[in-house]
């Protein structure tokens, strides 16, 4: 189709396609209006070249997911056609977008824990032989072929649940492989993964591109666009708004057209903590069975007024030390002290007593009802609690006051405190629980990757509450795996690997090839630990390199 | 729970209402009928005018006959509504608690126990009867409770296996000597007719009983939406694991939800006791419990809907008992129609209970921690 032909509906949805026929897959205006009344997708036109990396980018809620759903048969567009290969295809389920060869990795990952990698690659299309599925021992063999085929290692015979995040996504795609997709689509693929990961991510990525493959990735991180998209689209609030080669815009330019205005450079200007401890952790060990543990002596301090940063690739001891100190699990030695007060052992209540706020990093699946209303998840700290109930009656003026209150320092959407939690997307979910856990005035915030997955405005909010409390005078523990975030936020940064800290750094040693050398464990400091200079630890503090 | 199924379950409480679900229900069973009977289209008449009076324009002015009818529909309609409220707060906390029937049972004969005990003083027998008849569905009701909450038993196992010890529990009791002597039959004593409720209506059982019910409705809406104890069960039901992160606890809202439920199931027998039937035979049909469970599967667990589809459900199932007296059509047509709309209930509300199987895993899992952490320590 000629630029001319689309005629004034240019002015709003420039066509960001190439004049090129060798399109493997192309959105030719698509428009999607959602029952609730939400136009997703507004006359939406992109084509995808095979052998190239597409980045389709956006914040949460442009319409990017939509998209991508239309492109799998997940969604139906209202108007306007998907071409695949030249011809217009009618895709009424994931079953015809599979069989047209395109492939879907989700950004929630889902695979049954319980599962082989060889069962959940087969699963639903397991290797049959009249009518009966043949052996495990086939099922392995194909997976095998499968993973030399392409290139991307996995042991095939390992459960899943016993895998990294990292692997279990290299999972999916082998799962998206198998029906020999010509294209393939990856919803935020590096939302779970640590740098490392991505970087191996994207080698694989580029490696399938190279073997003739198109490959879509949803994306708002401009840094890896940058690095592995060959072209890319950029939409905002349903419509395409520009599109091209990522060389020729900057860096400004770029996070001008994915958010629609010129944000202020977050500046979390770091105050002079105190230097007495409010939170005290030592010698905590968390073993579970005959395996490594997964937490091991770990001694840190937090001082009130300051930020605690771990670096860690996931599955580093993060997750335990952060239940050990909301009280869902029971360290096994070693004990924490929130200003004097023991909170780990007791439960989570007595945590949440003590003054433990959490903000959990799986927090789709734990940190909300989404049957509930989004007020009563705005309740779910101290519904128990005068004046939010009395004798066991619950004041439903008090939560929607509450519910108000926060929707609108917060800025959560919809601002309705009856919709049900579950309508909202993924970025306004955890805006409420920050904001249910901020509210709560606690004396220590637990923060496990706070922003991940959330766009680009959405996560200076965020990062702007947690710094107000932080000069309120809390103490926060915060993890992620993009080390920016922990650069510009953190007072100090241990490093944790394989359930121990490795090394710690106060804020004018952060070194990003430092850090990583530690999370890698290749530079491990077996004296490191996280407590506070002040109480005789000074040589802990340097992030040294192994001999 | 996959979000197309979260979808589908929601479209199907929109849509699904109540006239739908009936109409696909009878519509299975005319065409039951329509095999089976020779006169299939009387037989749907009755079933579905049955219950209602007649009418008759005479020389006297208006003339009502078969009101009796309609009075049976009204005392069904009672009976089945704190039955369906009863087996609703189970579901409100995903608990699939089908106790009711032995609760039921085992309340009405502790009412009736009571009453004839403290026959002659009405002032403490009527109020001690009612506490009976709550206190012993409420226990009964809370013994599956503990056992899913401790020992991680499936609750449907539970309550199904206790409602046969109930029964015969209720029935060892009058066999053995809570009994008139020379009844002729085995059946309980008189209830003396100081602690029976009066019939608003002469010649009926509708009494005061016909305003517990809205009552019962309040306060079952009340539980849920507006208390704590409503709030935990929500959120367990909801999101077990997310009640778990945030500190709710796990073990109370399960425990409490079937024991509640058991009071109302416990209410529902005062209301066969001490108004219905006044003395209870040895031979009382159990079943009407899971006739509770049809009528909360109807209301989609809304309080507020439950009396519209305890009614529909006593209508129809008066409407049958007329047919089968009538036409060469059984009454057990109406098992046909209940199936269905068990049925048309089935998928989505299986859909629900996926949850209810996350919790147990939660809670079998923390028992095993605490099981190696306690082994730990001995180690």
């Amino acid at each position: 189709m000629s630029r001319a032909a689309l005629g004034p509906a240019l002015a709003q949805a420039p066509d960001t396609r190439v004049e090129s026929p060798g399109y493997a897959l192309q959105l030719e205006r698509v428009s999607k209006r959602y029952p609730n009344g939400i136009l997703a997708n507004a006359e939406v036109s992109l084509g995808i070249v095979a052998g190239e990396i597409h980045a389709i980018v956006g914040e949460n809620g442009a319409g990017k997911s939509t998209a991508l759903k239309l492109m799998y048969g997940l969604e139906r567009p209202d108007s306007g056609s998907i071409v695949i290969d030249g011809t217009p295809a009618v895709l009424r389920s994931p079953r015809d977008a599979m069989r047209l060869g395109i492939g879907l990795v989700p950004q929630h990952l889902k695979l049954v824990q319980s599962f082989t990698v060889a069962e959940n690659i087969t699963l639903g299309n397991e290797p049959c032989h009249w009518g009966f599925i043949r052996s495990k021992a086939d099922a392995l063999e194909s997976v095998e072929a499968l993973c030399a085929r392409y290139g991307l290692p996995v042991d095939a015979s390992r459960v899943v649940g016993q895998l990294a995040i990292g692997v279990q996504q290299r999972v999916e795609i082998l799962k998206a492989l198998r029906g020999k997709p010509r294209v393939l689509l990856l919803d935020e693929p590096t939302s779970l993964l640590s740098p490392q990961e991505a970087e191996a991510l994207f080698e694989s990525l580029e490696a399938l591109a190279s073997q003739g493959m198109a490959i879509v990735m949803v994306s708002h991180k401009v840094p890896e666009i940058r690095q592995v998209a060959k072209r890319f689209t950029v939409m905002r609030g349903g419509r395409v708004v520009a599109g091209g080669i990522p060389g020729d815009f900057s860096d400004e330019q770029l996070s001008e057209l994915i958010v629609g205005q010129q944000l202020p450079r977050f500046d979390a200007a770091r105050k002079k903590a105190e230097r007495a401890p409010l939170l005290q952790v030592r010698n905590l060990s968390v073993r579970t069975g005959a395996a490594k543990p997964r937490l091991a002596d770990v001694d840190l301090d937090i001082a009130a007024g300051e930020i605690l940063g771990i670096a860690g690739v996931e599955g580093s001891g993060q997750s335990a030390l952060f239940e050990v100190l909301c009280g869902l699990r029971a360290p096994t030695t070693g004990l924490a002290a929130l200003d004097g007060k023991a909170i780990s052992g007791a439960g989570v209540r007595h945590a949440r007593e003590s003054g433990v706020a959490y903000v959990p990093e799986d927090r789709m699946r734990v940190g909300f009802a989404p049957g509930l209303s989004l007020a009563e998840n705005l309740f779910s700290g101290d519904y128990f609690k005068r004046p939010q109930s009395r004798r066991g009656v619950i004041d439903p003026q008090a939560m929607a006051l509450r519910a108000r209150r926060l929707i609108a320092r917060f800025g959560i959407r919809p601002a309705d405190e009856n919709v049900s939690a579950g309508m909202l997307s993924g970025g306004n979910i955890q805006k409420a629980i920050v904001a249910r856990e901020i509210d709560a005035r606690p004396g220590l915030l637990l923060a496990a990757q706070p922003t991940r997955g959330v766009d680009i405005a959405a996560a200076q909010e965020l990062h702007a509450a947690i710094v107000a409390l932080r000069d309120s005078g809390a103490a926060i523990l915060l993890s992620s795996t993009d080390l920016g975030e922990l650069f510009t936020l953190a007072d100090r940064i241990i490093v944790l690997f394989e359930g121990r800290i490795v090394a710690h750094f106060s804020a004018e040693r952060f070194s990003q090839l430092d850090i990583g050398l530690a999370m890698t464990g290749m530079a491990i400091d077996p004296r490191a630990n996280g407590l506070l200079p002040a109480l005789g630890a000074n040589r802990a503090l340097h992030g040294t390199r192994a001999p | 729970m996959s979000e197309i199924s979260r979808v589908g379950r929601d479209r199907l409480s929109e849509r699904g209402n109540l006239a739908l679900v009936i109409a696909i229900a009878l519509a299975c069973g005319f065409v039951l009928t329509l095999l089976t009977s020779a006169q299939p289209l009387r037989a749907f008449h009755v079933l579905l005018t049955g219950a209602m009076p007649e009418i008759r324009w005479s020389a006297q002015g208006i003339e009502f006959s078969r009101v009796g009818r309609l009075a049976t529909v009204v005392e069904e309609t009672i009976t089945l509504s704190l039955l369906g409220l009863a087996i609703l707060i189970g579901f409100r906390a995903r608990q699939f608690s089908l106790g009711a029937d032995g609760q039921f049972f085992l309340a009405a004969l502790a009412a009736t126990f009571v009453s004839v005990k403290l026959g002659g003083i009405p002032w403490l027998g009527f109020p001690a009867a009612m506490l009976a008849a709550l206190l012993v569905g409420l226990v009964f009701g809370a013994i599956p409770g503990v056992l899913k909450a401790y020992l991680s038993c499936n609750e449907i196992v539970t309550t199904l296996m206790l409602n046969v010890v109930a029964v015969q529990l209720y029935r060892y009791v009058i066999t053995t000597g809570f009994n008139e002597a020379g009844a002729g039959f085995l059946v309980t004593p008189r209830i003396p007719a100081a602690l029976l409720f009066a019939p608003l209506i002469s010649g009926t059982a509708i009494t005061a009983f016909l305003f517990v019910v809205p009552l019962a409705v309040c306060v079952c809406w009340f539980l849920i939406n507006r208390t704590v104890i409503g709030y935990e069960m929500r959120v367990v039901a909801d999101n077990p694991w997310f009640a778990r992160q945030a500190g709710i606890p796990l073990v109370r809202p399960v425990i409490l939800s079937m024991a509640l439920g058991g009071a109302f199931a416990g209410l529902a027998g005062l209301h066969v006791s001490n108004a219905l039937l006044k003395q209870l035979p040895v031979d009382m049909s159990p079943g009407i419990g899971l006739e509770g469970l049809v009528v909360a599967l109807l209301a989609r667990n809304d309080p507020k809907i439950v009396p519209i589809a305890a009614f529909l459900y006593a209508y129809l199932k008066t409407g049958a008992q007329v047919m089968e007296r009538t036409t060469d059509v059984p009454k057990e047509m109406v098992l046909v129609i209940q199936a269905c709309i068990v049925l048309c209930f089935a998928a989505s509300t299986l859909v629900e209970f996926q949850a209810g199987t996350r919790l147990r895993d939660l809670m079998r899992r923390g028992r095993r921690k605490a099981a190696s952490k306690a082994g730990g320590e001995h180690g």
